[in-house]
């Protein structure tokens, strides 16, 4: 059969399989979460082209001659301003660079984390492996908010932090006068500490059975070495689980997040983040301004939405090629 | 199978009282040290000793862990409340503490536990007849679903409380809004239905959306099975067969779904209760995390932790009752 063929047939089977509905899915996530990579880097992206011309982007900057004005079609301001005079769309792409890079970022160590946690301890087997997931199953059974604050408030502590090694601080940009950022550190280490546990629960049960899978004995009986299984067999195993769970996590972290800093725990007041703009839009509403509090709140919903879908969508494609069992 | 459970749980229940112990001793320092701050240069070497004394600090971790432990069973003395910590903020026992901001919380929960999923299930199984007669109208309320899943419950809750809040509210509707009885009127059972109807709406938002959405899958998968054909080809109605087929064998996934629904809600409650200023667990919670009172916070994991535990042990023993596989 040459190679044409294969690949029509492939298509044609993976059709049959999954239908059309879940591609949309993926589709409709992938492009909602990319739009929102979009408003978190044009700032970015601005700030390197338009200096060609003499211009920039400043950061959003209070303006008290124009506070609490209603979205309207009249530049500067069009979908209106907050209680301080910050143009919305400003906060908006500087606040998605906050939410997004936390949010990217906690998942990304959760997942990897909760990836070795738990094919360690299927690994290792025994006494060990139920040591290691009985300690898992007690931070499960406290609510992730409530370790979640606490562990927050013990990261921030400032005794905690002047024990700190200096190298880190170093690296983190603290001085006597910035906390650089510490804040983005604390929230991070907290948000995957109380996110990583799910997935190592994940990832021991996909080893325990893959280890059971006729191709992994096989492989075994050949006389691989432990290193050619990892690489060969468990890890690109591992990584198909671990990418579905890793977008449901950013969307958790994000969620978690805007949380911590609608309570005033998040990335402190220099940096604008999704729900430190939801903290501030409190004190607009006692003046009329719904806005401020609705945008996003909107955009927060979006990109939960969008790694829905993603997730799902990559999800059923990943199992109807049979690369995690339904 | 039920005593396996139980006897499962305690080494959990064990565990967790190990973590949030472990949790406090993380800090640099010892409590006396936090609860003082700068001002313990100003005091003399004896007092300190003997203040370290009095809250067991002089003994081994262990022993500490032990007389912690212990202090939560115990009868109220200065000893054990002492092992069990005072609040930094008033050097109130924590247990006292504690324990009276419990019936808010959980009468908050419980309600967002019964209209999750009551109105969940009733959604669930009305997208489900509607994606049988009529698939426009399931994409409509499924599409509903999924946006209110999405919205994180302290952005309802503010959005709620600012439209109560406004003028156009006040000729359609009018519910209190914050705190748990009107200023100077005595708690009761009465007003605080009253006062906890909004709260609870909101906090059980999100997970009543995932219980409509997953009661439809559940039940559209099953709906797909030989036995609803077979049923179906019996003569038996679209309905009958809902009703007393499908739906029965959704029941058992749903209820273990209620048992894994109370973190999320007992964990969505803390800031419900911040915007809603409800004197419950979860505002104690976010008031001493601010005030870094560390054995309240303490207190709190562990007494969270165990919630948890007894909720997903009676969530294993209820499905042990209603599911007839288990129990052989």
């Amino acid at each position: 059969m040459n190679s044409a063929k294969m690949t029509a047939l492939k298509k044609n089977t993976a059709a049959t399989k999954t239908g059309p509905k879940a591609n949309t899915k993926l589709i409709a996530g992938a492009v909602g979460l990319g739009l929102l990579l979009l408003i978190a880097l044009a700032p970015l992206f601005l700030n390197l082209i338009l200096p060609i011309f003499g211009l920039t982007i400043e950061p959003p900057i209070s303006n008290l001659n124009a506070v609490n004005l209603a979205p309207s079609l009249n530049l500067p301001h069009i979908l209106g301003t907050d209680a301080l005079g910050h143009d919305l769309v400003k906060m908006i792409a500087y606040g998605a660079l906050g939410s997004l890079s936390v949010g990217l970022c906690s998942a990304l160590v959760a997942v990897t984390l909760g990836n070795i946690w738990g094919a360690a301890a299927a690994l290792a087997g025994g006494a060990i492996d139920s040591l290691m997931m009985r300690l898992v199953d007690a931070l499960l059974a406290v609510p992730s908010i409530i370790l979640l604050l606490t562990l927050s408030s013990i990261l921030s502590a400032p005794e905690l932090v002047e024990h700190f090694p200096p190298f880190l601080l170093k690296a983190l940009g603290v001085t006597n006068y910035t906390d650089g950022l510490l804040p983005y550190f604390i929230v991070i280490l907290a948000i995957t500490a109380t996110t990583w546990l799910e997935s190592a629960r994940v990832a021991r049960a996909r080893v325990l059975a893959i280890k059971e899978e006729d191709f992994f004995l096989a492989a075994q009986a050949l006389g691989s070495s432990f290193i050619e299984l990892l690489s060969k067999h468990l890890l690109p195993a591992l990584a198909t689980t671990a990418v579905v769970e890793g977008t449901l996590l950013v969307s958790d972290a994000i969620i978690m997040e805007s949380g911590l800093s609608f309570l005033g725990l998040g990335l402190g007041p220099s940096t604008p983040s999704w729900g430190s703009m939801l903290k501030d839009a409190q004190s607009c509403l006692t003046a009329g301004n719904w806005w401020a509090a609705v945008i996003p709140g909107l955009l927060i919903c979006f990109t939960v939405l969008s790694v829905h879908m993603l997730g799902e969508g990559f999800f059923a494609s990943k199992r109807a090629r049979g690369k995690i069992p339904s | 199978m039920i005593l396996r459970r139980v006897l499962a749980a305690i080494p959990m229940l064990f565990l967790v009282s190990l973590v949030s112990f472990a949790l406090m001793r993380a800090l640099p320092g010892d409590p006396v040290d936090v609860m003082l701050g700068s001002s313990q240069k100003e005091m003399p070497a004896e007092d300190l000793k003997l203040l370290r004394q009095e809250f067991g600090l002089n003994q081994s971790p262990a022993k500490q862990y032990m007389l912690w432990l212990s202090g939560w069973v115990k009868s109220d003395n200065v000893a054990s409340a002492n092992a069990l910590g005072r609040s930094y903020r008033d050097g109130r026992p924590v247990k006292e503490v504690i324990i009276e901001r419990i019936p808010a919380t959980l009468t908050l929960v419980g309600v967002a536990l019964l209209i999750s999923f009551s109105l969940g299930l009733l959604l669930g199984i009305l997208s489900v007849i509607l994606n049988l007669k009529n698939k426009k109208a399931d994409s409509v309320v499924t599409a509903a679903l999924l946006a209110l899943y999405s919205a994180p419950n302290f952005w309802l809750a503010f959005i709620a409380l600012a439209f109560l809040a406004s003028p156009y509210s006040a000729a359609l509707i009018h519910l209190p809004i914050l705190g748990l009885h009107p200023p100077g009127a005595e708690p009761s059972l009465a007003y605080a239905a009253e006062y906890l109807l909004l709260p609870a709406i909101i906090l059980s938002s999100r997970r009543m959306a995932k219980v409509a959405l997953y009661v439809r899958a559940l039940a559209l998968d099953e709906l797909s099975k030989e036995y609803v054909v077979s049923a179906l080809a019996k003569g038996l109605s679209l309905k009958s067969v809902i009703t007393n087929h499908v739906l029965k064998n959704c029941l058992i996934p749903v209820v273990n779904l209620a048992g894994l629904s109370l973190p999320a809600l007992i964990g969505g409650s803390v800031l419900i209760e911040t915007i809603f200023c409800v004197p419950g667990m979860g505002r104690l919670m976010v008031e001493s995390t601010f005030g870094r009172n560390y054995p309240v916070l303490m207190g709190l994991v562990m007494l969270y932790g165990t919630i948890v535990i007894l909720a997903n042990l009676l969530a294993d023993v209820l499905n042990n009752v209603i599911d007839p596989r288990l129990q052989q």
